[in-house]
């Protein structure tokens, strides 16, 4: 709703030769108690045809006072004496604005020397020109926050195209840790996106990386707000209620049975799925999986040579013998009859044109990774993934590897990104645009470092995300610390507040000073906005999102401990079907091998039978064998990183 | 307006000229040097009194004109003078700002019209509202620049006059009212319980001898006894006294002085100290950079500052040349 109320003028435009009003800036006066400040919308009006919009970005005030030696003559050195004087200074509130906007566009002129009033709701969206996708058939604003100032508040809606393409796209967040800069903000605008995004536009989903502590492990669980928020909320037309379709994923601990996550409370964990994979999906993936060092063209040929002709394949080797690989234990069955063969010709060190030392270190490296990323990667049984296929539209995918290894997080990142890509790519994934949320992304796109293949993963989503849908959404604390490429290809930005040390790197330089302070004070819940529609940034307040905090969430819901071995199979059967006993389970897994109970009990998991406790107890008489071989599509190769400008 | 009666005037063959004296920017701050009479009131001769320090504050309105005036054409070598004057009483608020409570102004033309040419007579007067300066014998331009500063002055000093006497009106009970300059002018001012003029000039000299030394010597914090002041170009029976805002010493005689004028009255006599005290309050702020800081009040200073400001800027000597001035 648009408040039409006119308010009366604050100020009025003042230029001397010093201080000049040019086109795209402008000074004025107000009395010195006026409700405006840093980051306030002004309007300047000559007559009705010439309007001029302006954003607040200085502030300054000064007496008549020639010289401060003036007033200790005055005060005769005696501060106390200072404040008692009969007659205070005269003295001036002098603002800086910067133009937003000029109406007509044309011929642009310097900012008239006219009178300037507070903005309105109406005069807000003109101003960032909100006009343009607020109206019409067919409006793609998505509600951000709130600009406040001078006792008006106005929703600030940021553009779909804009914010998830095709026009620009990615969402770039700065802030200092435990001010709700980052994780509350992106939880407000992802419940923003899913209730305002337009259903012309598709379906969107959103996949969220949980990279610390209990943060995004609440989302479906109401948080508390006050009245405040709840006004606000109304403001911006927004429905305060925690998300509605949330699903979790969690690797396990290295028991294979326990979830690895916080969210394991005993009326919570049943909505938390495995994540578990095998060979298949981390051959894939060994790139990342491999240090720079260790991907030579020796090795990678070798990797190769697995992947294209190994892996899932009726495997006969004159040396070797005959094998089919399907898990990392089939595998190291492979390298084994490979070296003993070898050692008992005595003939050569090559087999198959592979020197045994590289087949030695891939051996190394991957069973390096079953070993650091247990219960992630299984060495054996089937796997348990994401929905792909079978994405649900305004559906939110946790993903938590808070508790990885940060080897594994790369694993995870890499190969979920990467199959979101691809899904997209070809149009069926079950969503038209997935939302990816990445927290630390220093630490997964640093400005300098390596050339990882998560970085040069992020790199192509921030370039080529936005024509699939593929949408970025990174935070970190130092926006300086993060690749250039990543962050200038983001096309809006948030900012909460910021440490002055960051705001003194250059990245920062085109932020006046005052700005820069008010970046640096923010009040919890106020955020800067950039959005390829604003030509200035604009401060918003937004309120608490709807959802349990993390910090709340463990104490409400605290986390479960972990469960001896057969309670968290029994616990796991019983999530699929309530009917089985604790007891029974126990007695069935009673002296059984623990990887075969943990194979049968993903098998179980995977097949979900009409009768668990049944399907559970045959297959765990039987080698569970692994999924079923997939045609194996390879992953688009990424481009080298290079330093051409975005 | 200005533009109209000027364009007229250029019409009728008056040659455009652009001087701004120096005397124009501001008010001729200078009494007449001339002797006058005083009767001692207070004491049996002219004493020293230190001012008591505590003073409460009160409720003041403070009064002021500007003048400016500049030569915009010659008839010949007949200059005429377009001239502004303005004045305003400031209110002091509870929270120590001024507030503008009365504020006149006037524009007007000054020239000896029987030294114009008809034409250029009849377009002046067809415009402009104008001051004739009669009487005065052809000569060059100086002696009718001086006897149009005198009219200027006089005008600025009519509507100061006038403004003052609304004000009093208007004057709340407790409530005072500070006028820049002589208070003998108006009897209505001289005769107000509630008046003050503050004085900054000395061009007239009151006492000789001892009485001299003790009132130009006064000591900082200190005011002279009061007395009546007779003579001079008091036209209105007034009390004065002086008084010393800064310490003089190291400085120059007068630095830091005022003579203050109130109503003849024997309660001036009773409220001299008190009202001392709170004037000596009023030295801070400090008016600079105004070269008369020492003796300005910063609260007149404001309100010449406003008058300033909202004067016709055309009076100013043009800044986009930086040649320097000249003129007659």
């Amino acid at each position: 709703m648009i408040d039409k109320t006119r308010p009366a003028p604050i100020g009025r435009v003042v230029a001397t030769e010093l201080k000049p009003a040019t086109p795209h800036q402008f000074h004025f006066w107000t009395a010195v108690e006026t409700s405006i400040g840093i980051g306030a919308i002004v309007k300047v009006e000559e007559g009705p045809e010439r309007v001029v919009y302006g954003v607040v970005t200085d502030g300054f005030a000064y007496s008549d006072l020639q010289t401060p030696l003036h007033d200790v003559v005055g005060a005769e050195g005696d501060p106390v004496r200072a404040a008692e004087s009969p007659t205070v200074r005269q003295e001036i509130r002098l603002w800086t604005a910067a133009v937003l906007r000029q109406v007509p566009e044309e011929p642009l002129q310097p900012v008239p020397l006219a009178r300037v009033f507070v903005a309105t709701d109406a005069d807000v969206a003109q101003a960032l020109r909100m006009d343009a996708y607020l109206t019409g058939a067919q409006p793609t604003g998505i509600p951000v926050g709130l600009y406040t100032s001078g006792g008006l508040e106005a929703p600030v809606y940021l553009d779909a195209d804009f914010l998830l393409g095709p026009e620009a796209a990615h969402l770039n967040l700065s802030g200092v840790s435990g001010l709700a800069t980052k994780t509350s903000a992106v939880e407000f605008l992802l419940g923003s996106i899913f209730q305002h995004f337009p259903r012309h536009k598709g379906k969107v989903a959103a996949v969220c990386f949980n990279v610390k502590g209990p943060d995004l492990c609440f989302l479906d669980q109401p948080g508390e707000l006050g009245d405040e928020d709840r006004r606000r909320y109304e403001r911006l037309g927004i429905a305060p209620r925690p998300f509605e379709r949330v699903r979790y994923f969690a690797p396990f601990k290295g028991d294979g049975v326990n979830l690895n996550t916080l969210r394991t409370h005993p009326e919570l964990v049943g909505d938390v799925q495995p994540l578990v994979w095998g060979l298949a999906e981390v051959l894939d993936f060994a790139e990342v999986l491999l240090n720079r060092d260790d991907i030579d063209a020796k090795a990678d040929a070798f990797i190769d040579f697995l992947a294209d002709r190994v892996l899932n394949r009726d495997f006969d080797d004159p040396l070797a013998g005959r094998h089919r690989v399907q898990t990392f234990a089939d595998l190291d069955r492979l390298f084994r009859s490979i070296f003993d063969a070898l050692e008992t010709s005595g003939r050569s060190d090559m087999w198959r044109t592979h020197h045994i030392a590289t087949i030695r270190k891939v051996r190394n490296r991957l069973s390096n990774v079953s070993t650091r990323c247990k219960g992630l990667v299984t060495d054996d049984g089937p796997s348990s993934d994401l929905p792909w296929g079978a994405f649900e539209d305004r559906s939110v995918y946790v993903v938590d590897i808070a508790n990885v290894d940060p080897l594994g997080q790369d694993l995870v990142f890499a190969r979920v990104v990467s199959r979101l890509r691809e899904g997209l790519e070809r149009r069926e994934l079950g969503v038209d645009a997935v939302v990816v949320f990445v927290d630390e992304l220093n630490k997964y796109a640093p400005a300098d470092g390596p050339e990882t293949y998560v970085k040069k993963m992020l790199l192509d989503i921030s370039e080529r995300g936005r024509y699939l849908g593929l949408v970025l959404f990174g935070a970190e604390q130092f926006r300086s610390q993060v690749h250039r490429r990543v962050v200038g290809n983001a096309g809006s930005q948030i900012y909460g507040r910021m440490d002055m040390d960051e705001l003194a790197t250059p990245a920062y330089q085109v932020l006046s000073p005052a700005t820069k302070i008010k970046l640096a004070t923010l009040p919890v819940g106020e955020l800067m906005v950039r959005h390829p529609h604003f030509t200035q940034p604009i401060f918003v307040r937004f309120p608490r999102p709807p959802v349990l905090r993390g910090r709340d969430g463990v104490e409400r819901f605290a986390p479960a401990a972990d469960l001896p071995f057969a309670d968290a199979v029994a616990r796991q059967l019983m999530r699929l079907d309530r009917t089985v006993r604790p007891n029974t389970v126990r007695d069935l897994v009673e002296g059984r091998d623990e990887q075969d109970v943990r194979r049968a009990l993903a098998e179980t998991r995977r097949r979900r039978p009409d009768d668990v406790l049944a399907y559970f107890r045959k297959v765990l008489g039987s080698r569970v064998a692994p999924d079923a071989a997939r045609e194996r599509a390879a992953v688009p190769p990424l481009g080298a990183i290079t330093d051409e400008p975005y | 307006m200005a533009r109209a009666w000027i364009e007229a005037l250029l019409a009728a063959g008056v040659t455009p000229a652009t001087f701004v004296p120096d005397a124009s920017l501001g008010r001729f701050d200078q009494e007449p040097v001339e002797r006058a009479a005083a009767d001692v009131m207070e004491d049996a001769e002219l004493a020293t009194h230190a001012v008591p320090e505590a003073a409460p504050a009160v409720a003041v309105a403070f009064l002021d004109g500007i003048q400016q005036w500049r030569v915009v054409g010659y008839d010949g070598v007949v200059p005429i003078v377009r001239a502004y004057v303005a004045a305003a009483v400031r209110r002091r608020g509870a929270d120590r700002r001024l507030r503008t409570a009365f504020e006149d102004s006037r524009e007007f033309a000054v020239a000896p019209l029987a030294a114009l040419g008809r034409e250029q007579r009849a377009a002046l007067e067809a415009h402009m509202d104008v001051v004739d300066l009669p009487d005065l014998p052809p000569s060059q331009p100086g002696p009718v620049l001086e006897a149009a500063r005198r009219a200027v002055d006089g005008a600025r000093q009519t509507l100061e006059r006038a403004l003052a006497e609304r004000a009093l009106r208007a004057l709340g009970e407790r409530e005072w009212l500070i006028v820049d300059g002589l208070l003998s002018v108006s009897g209505k001012l001289a005769a107000h319980p509630r008046a003050l003029g503050v004085i900054k000039s000395f061009g007239t000299q009151f006492f000789e001898g001892d009485a001299l030394r003790r009132a130009l010597t006064l000591p900082h914090g200190h005011r002279s006894s009061v007395f009546r002041a007779r003579g001079g170009h008091a036209r209105n029976d007034v009390y004065s006294w002086y008084l010393r805002l800064w310490p003089w010493e190291g400085n120059d005689l007068l630095f830091g002085l005022l003579r203050i004028e109130a109503r003849a009255a024997a309660e001036t006599l009773a409220a001299a100290g008190a009202v001392s005290a709170w004037l000596l309050r009023e030295r801070a702020p400090v008016s600079t950079p105004d070269a008369r800081w020492d003796r300005l009040l910063y609260p007149i200073h404001e309100v010449e500052t406003y008058l300033r400001s909202r004067a016709p800027r055309d009076f100013l000597p043009a800044s986009g040349s930086r040649l320097p001035r000249t003129g007659t």
